[in-house]
């Protein structure tokens, strides 16, 4: 393959967009080209940039606004089709019951949401690894001492994840221990603790563009974060806890 | 159609569809009106036209809802008004310089991303900072597959050219 039939399918490349079979040309090409790589390594950067750049999260006062302004529409929709004395019972239930939950998931987010924070704090940081190792049994046993429990460190290399490493992190004020993987260019964090009994059961969400899996398993709660594609990240998920 | 399934949809994206927005608008009190306005299309038509991708097709409806006032208004406002952003890094305290140096960069990749023409500029905030994959690019924009790939490697030697080479790690 030359630069210039290469040059155009790089950033699908880099974007992880192309089939197995240009892939695999483009990364032999990118061991013989220096330009090329050069090419990649650049936008690389500018995407580690590019991450740091403000997420405007949408403002609790857009929320309410959105919440309320929808019930209004609910209210006028039953109010046709319904008796007006009826229906205004049944909206004011409704708004409220919609009000209520509306808040719910917003309370329930936060835990959620510290866990992308710490992930992509980690990214930007310096201490992503404290202990780089692509041997599960050197990573597990660097947590002896350092944490009061024992977290999982399977080892995913079949199914395309490599243990980089880990560290001992903290989330929401509570000790964790973090687990680093990688899917070609995408870093996967791991971050497991002690549940508690409010821990929910599993989840799946994306927040600020990133991909996240909880779920509790023997004792440990467990999050999984990363900017890979939601299957990729389900199958993580499955391959590292596959009861 | 129920209230709640509406709640559940939607209500994880409204953070993606701020931010869009946001981007888009370059400013708060436009990017709030426009996911509104957005979101009340969004409940009208949820029954109807969801799909199986409930971000990108909110997305998409942010989308359109800021083109149709864009086109709607003559002039529309430039002014970019910006909130400082918290630096995210707690654990390991960093020296002043280096707060410094760190704001300096975000500042002028901001400057370097608003800059852009919004063709250029939504193809970047819809990857690099939404993740979303060629294919939602495209339907969210409506442009094939190919132009989302050949944009966004414009876009990207666009921003490199403005902001000059880009260390692996570190300040620019």
């Amino acid at each position: 393959m030359t630069c210039q039939e290469a040059k155009p399918l790089l950033d699908a490349y880099l974007d992880r967009e192309l089939g197995a079979d240009d892939t695999a040309l483009i990364a032999g090409h990118l061991e013989s080209c220096g330009m090329c790589r050069q090419y990649l390594e650049q936008r690389e950067a500018l995407s580690r940039l590019l991450q740091r750049l403000p997420y405007h999260e949408a403002p609790a006062t857009l929320r309410t606004t959105v919440g309320r302004a929808r019930s209004s529409t609910v209210a006028r929709r039953q109010a046709r089709a319904w008796m007006a004395a009826a229906a205004t019972v049944v909206i004011g239930a409704a708004s409220v019951l919609g009000w209520q939950r509306w808040q719910a998931s917003t309370a329930t987010s936060g835990l959620a949401s510290a866990v992308v924070s710490r992930h992509v704090e980690s990214l930007a940081g310096s201490q992503l690894i404290a202990v780089p190792s692509s041997d599960q049994h050197t990573v597990k046993p660097w947590f002896q001492g350092k944490l009061e429990f024992s977290p999982p460190v399977p080892d995913l290399t079949p199914a395309g994840f490599e243990l980089v490493g880990g560290r001992v992190d903290r989330v929401d004020g509570r000790p964790a221990a973090a687990l680093v993987y990688r899917r070609r260019l995408h870093i996967i964090n791991v971050f497991i603790w002690p549940a508690s009994d409010d821990a929910r059961a599993s989840d799946a969400r994306t927040i600020r563009g990133f991909h996240e899996r909880h779920w509790t398993r023997h004792g440990m709660s467990i999050w999984a974060v990363s900017d890979v594609n939601e299957d990729d990240l389900t199958l993580f998920a499955r391959t590292f806890d596959p009861e | 159609m129920s209230d709640r399934t509406f709640d559940a949809v939607v209500a994880p994206h409204l953070d993606a569809a701020f931010n869009y927005a946001r981007w888009l608008t370059k400013n708060d009190a436009d990017a709030e009106d426009v996911v509104q306005d957005a979101a009340m299309r969004a409940f009208r038509f949820f029954a109807s036209q969801r799909g199986d991708n409930p971000r990108a097709w909110l997305l998409t409806i942010v989308r359109h809802t800021w083109y149709a006032r864009v086109a709607q208004r003559s002039t529309r406002p430039q002014t970019a008004e910006y909130e400082e952003m918290s630096d995210p890094r707690t654990g390991d305290q960093p020296s002043p310089e280096t707060l410094l140096l760190q704001r300096q960069t975000v500042d002028r990749v901001r400057q370097a991303v608003e800059s852009l023409p919004v063709d250029f500029r939504e193809v970047i905030v819809l990857r690099e900072l939404e993740g979303l994959s060629y294919k939602e690019i495209a339907d969210v924009a409506g442009i094939p597959i190919g132009t989302v790939m050949s944009r966004l490697a414009r876009a990207r030697e666009r921003l490199l050219g403005l902001l000059g080479p880009v260390p692996a790690t570190g300040e620019i």
